[in-house]
């Protein structure tokens, strides 16, 4: 009886187990075969036995739902408002900054403009300013 | 009327509490259920259920569908949250509350009831002593019944993988079981001829 062999049987033994008839009715056992893993079968038995579900107590998944609600409540609101916040604050940063690219471009064009007149006045003829001839 | 998906459920719960607490009622049985057997007591399989889905509610967010049921996830932070459980009660030795009923029933319950009750003991506490990988596959599939195929799917792994884990922690179960079995019969013995 090879490994292969051996796992398959096992495992639809352990199927079989838990309802699944089907698939130990399609296996074909040899009594060879069964006599070989009577241990391990005797063992899936008692293992089957002795891990029948357990549920937990009404009361308690009642309590421990509601917890949950309302903790999911207080953390959906809470992203809410950050995400709103967030909002606001990444408006008003944008605001500020087109405010402040206005602002600076203004600044930018009064700086060229007195620049401008003031290499003018340092390059005009001395006649057009000057004083009159003696 | 039909159920809605676990799927459509999560990405509803991103917005939604009722979503979170669907989620929570399909699966509350099973977490409990898995914890239960990891650690032996209700009183510590409540506290561990209840960390479970507050941290998968903080998480569930950032949860990114990868092909694996739902299911597999909450397993993953229960596992997590007993495997820490187990790491901080290795460093204190704690009795708890079930485990004190459980003595005090022994001490009145009949001689044939109280051998029965030794070897369903002796056999949690022998699979409760195996790598956490295997304990998650005996309880998925003796107490929450499900099949090869489902567990592979939970666990993440092939039913070919699955099924030959089975059979490997079947034999070393047995082996664990005869030695304490034999070992039990030499105290007695060695009791009896005192």
């Amino acid at each position: 009886m090879n490994e292969k062999r051996v796992v398959e049987v096992l495992t639809t033994h352990a199927e079989g187990l838990i309802g699944r008839q089907e698939a130990l009715r399609q296996i074909n056992m040899t009594d060879e075969e069964r006599g070989r893993l009577a241990p391990l079968f005797q063992l899936a038995d008692q293992l089957q036995q002795s891990m029948q579900p357990v549920r937990p107590s009404a009361a308690f998944v009642r309590s421990l739902g509601k917890e949950l609600m309302d903790n999911a409540k207080r953390q959906i609101a809470l992203t809410k408002r950050l995400r709103r916040a967030m909002l606001i604050g990444a408006a008003a940063l944008g605001s500020l900054l087109s405010i402040a690219s206005v602002v600076g471009a203004v600044m930018f064009v009064v700086a060229r403009l007195r620049a401008r007149a003031q290499t003018r006045a340092i390059h005009a003829p001395a006649g057009r300013t000057g004083s009159a001839p003696a | 009327m039909q159920e809605e998906n676990d799927a459509a459920l999560i990405a509803r719960a991103k917005e939604d509490p009722e979503a979170f607490g669907l989620l929570y009622e399909r699966y509350v049985d099973s977490i409990y259920n898995y914890i239960y057997y990891r650690t032996g007591n209700h009183h510590d399989a409540e506290d561990l259920t209840a960390r479970t889905f507050y941290r998968a509610l903080k998480h569930i967010s950032r949860y990114v569908d990868r092909g694996a049921p739902f299911s597999a996830w909450l397993y993953r932070i229960a596992h997590n949250l007993v495997a820490n459980w187990h790491r901080d009660r290795s460093r204190r030795h704690i009795i708890s509350l079930d485990e004190l009923v459980t003595r005090a029933l022994k001490r009145d319950e009949p001689a044939a009831l109280a051998e029965e009750r030794a070897e369903h003991d002796l056999l949690l506490q022998a699979v409760r002593r195996l790598p956490p990988e295997r304990q998650q596959l005996l309880i998925l599939k003796f107490a929450e019944q499900m099949s090869n195929a489902e567990i592979a799917e939970v666990m993440e792994r092939t039913e070919g993988a699955i099924k030959s884990l089975y059979h490997r922690t079947l034999v070393v179960l047995r082996k664990e079981l005869t030695h304490e079995w034999n070992g039990r019969e030499e105290i007695t013995e060695r009791t009896s001829d005192e």
